[in-house]
């Protein structure tokens, strides 16, 4: 299997995301390898105020724009769900999506870094 | 230097504005900015961007302040701005669709719907800017067109006046100074530059009618009997007939000031001039200014009938009602364009 396959098995639309980038698929590559940059150096800090959660929706809206421009659907869809819970005043819930994401965004990150 | 149109990608997040840029390298030339601040910095270096593509969530100066930006500035008129975001905030997306944004792209985005969309609206404004460009041309061609028009009938009537053409000059440059003042002191007078503009020009033309006054009564080195003055009271009408025949040679609204100062610039506040007899505000604000404007003149000047006064005398006699009544707030701005004028 090659990342894209791989990618695909994990969820992840790669077919949506190389249409976006003109089928280009070292681009693809290097835009995913962006985002697992991303995700690593400026992850949702999970320690956020319950009564102030400006910071914690700025980073989940700026991780849900970038995953889903690169339809990695699985890690879009719970940035979606997690910045609509904290705009919603449900900061508890959207900490236990945050949560559960962890290891599905560590798989796919796993398998981004490993064709780097 | 090749002849691509440019556009600007405003995104905080690195890969959305690559992922942007990819989509339209081939078509544009692309610039980017990582804050709203950078973008406006790079709108006003390059004048001739086409499009802007801009995130609403930002640091520094979000999307919706960058929009802001650009209506103080005047941008938002000629740039077509796209909102591409993922928030779904609708008060936020009403409010950039009312700050002038042209339409909203949600992320993610489908690439082939946002080329299509961003080149017809690049195209509709490059021919839009164009049409607003050749139409301002030609009410630029036209308004010179009226200008000199107004000028050489204005000439006409100096040199059948035996006066040089300055008389006009000075006439219309005074009620210019004059109409200023009383627009933005009094706010019942209060008009647009646009406006006092057009009365200035217009004012040039306040004795076209003394073309249809014969020489001996026009030029007679003397006082005018009385039935000599009613000849030469007719002037005021006279010049509201030649000025009905060139109507369509002329704005419309260059025309209308023209017929009433030219038939009231002899008017008096108090209803003891001609032609009609009006009184206090019956008689146009513009027509009054000129009034004064060239009483100012008048008396300042070398006639046949006499020679000049000097300023002090001349607005003496002005104060005095020697040349009949005016409006108190005309007078008022009078002394104070003249205190202005005679200390510089």
């Amino acid at each position: 299997m090659d990342l894209l396959e791989e990618l695909k098995a994990k969820g992840v639309n790669t077919e949506e995301g190389l249409n976006r980038l003109m089928n280009n698929t070292g681009l693809y590559q290097r835009m995913l390898l962006k985002l697992a940059d991303m995700l690593r150096k400026s992850p949702v800090d999970l320690d956020f105020d319950n009564n102030d959660c400006t910071t914690a929706i700025e980073q989940a809206h700026a991780l849900k724009g970038a995953t889903g421009n690169l339809s990695v659907t699985p890690l879009y869809e719970a940035y979606t769900k997690a910045v609509d819970l904290l705009r919603a005043g449900k900061p508890e819930e959207a900490r236990e999506v945050l949560r559960n994401l962890i290891p599905v965004q560590e798989e796919i990150l796993t398998i981004i870094e490993k064709y780097k | 230097m090749d002849n691509k149109k440019t556009i600007l990608i405003v995104d905080d997040v690195e890969i959305n504005r690559m992922i942007l840029a990819e989509v339209f390298k081939d078509k544009y030339q692309v610039l980017e900015a990582g804050d709203g601040k950078a973008a406006v910095e790079i709108m006003n270096q390059n004048p001739s961007i086409s499009a802007v593509l801009l995130d609403i969530l930002m640091p520094e100066l979000d999307g919706l302040g960058v929009l802001r930006k650009m209506n103080k500035n005047g941008k938002i008129k000629t740039i077509p701005v796209f909102l591409i975001t993922s928030a779904e905030n609708e008060d936020m997306l009403l409010e950039g669709y009312n700050l002038g944004a042209i339409d909203v792209i949600r992320k993610p985005f489908m690439t082939h719907f946002l080329r299509c969309r961003v080149d017809s609206v690049i195209e509709l404004y490059a021919h839009r800017n164009e049409l607003e460009r050749i139409v301002l041309e030609q009410v630029e061609k036209l308004n010179n067109l009226n200008q000199s028009m107004v000028e050489t009938l204005a000439t006409v009537i100096e040199f059948r006046d035996c006066e040089s053409g300055e008389h006009v000059k000075r006439i219309s440059s005074l009620t210019k100074a004059l109409m200023e003042e009383v627009s933005s002191t009094y706010v019942e007078y209060y008009l647009p530059q646009v406006e006092i503009d057009k009365i200035a020009s217009s004012s040039i033309l306040h004795d076209i009618g003394k073309i249809s006054i014969p020489d001996s009564i026009l030029n007679k080195p003397g006082r005018l009997t009385k039935e000599e003055f009613e000849i030469m009271k007719q002037h005021t009408t006279k010049g509201c007939e030649i000025l009905q025949t060139i109507p369509n040679l002329m704005d419309e609204g260059l025309y209308n000031y023209s017929y009433d100062i030219c038939r009231h610039h002899h008017e008096r506040w108090d209803g003891r001039g001609y032609p009609d007899g009006l009184c206090g505000d019956e008689i146009s604000i513009w027509a009054q200014v000129v009034s004064v404007a060239d009483v100012y003149d008048a008396l300042t000047s070398e006639r046949v009938y006499k020679s000049a006064y000097d300023h002090e005398t001349a607005v003496n006699m002005i104060f005095n009602g020697e040349c009949g009544t005016f409006n108190p707030k005309v007078l008022q701005a009078f002394q104070n364009v003249m205190e202005k004028t005679h200390r510089d």
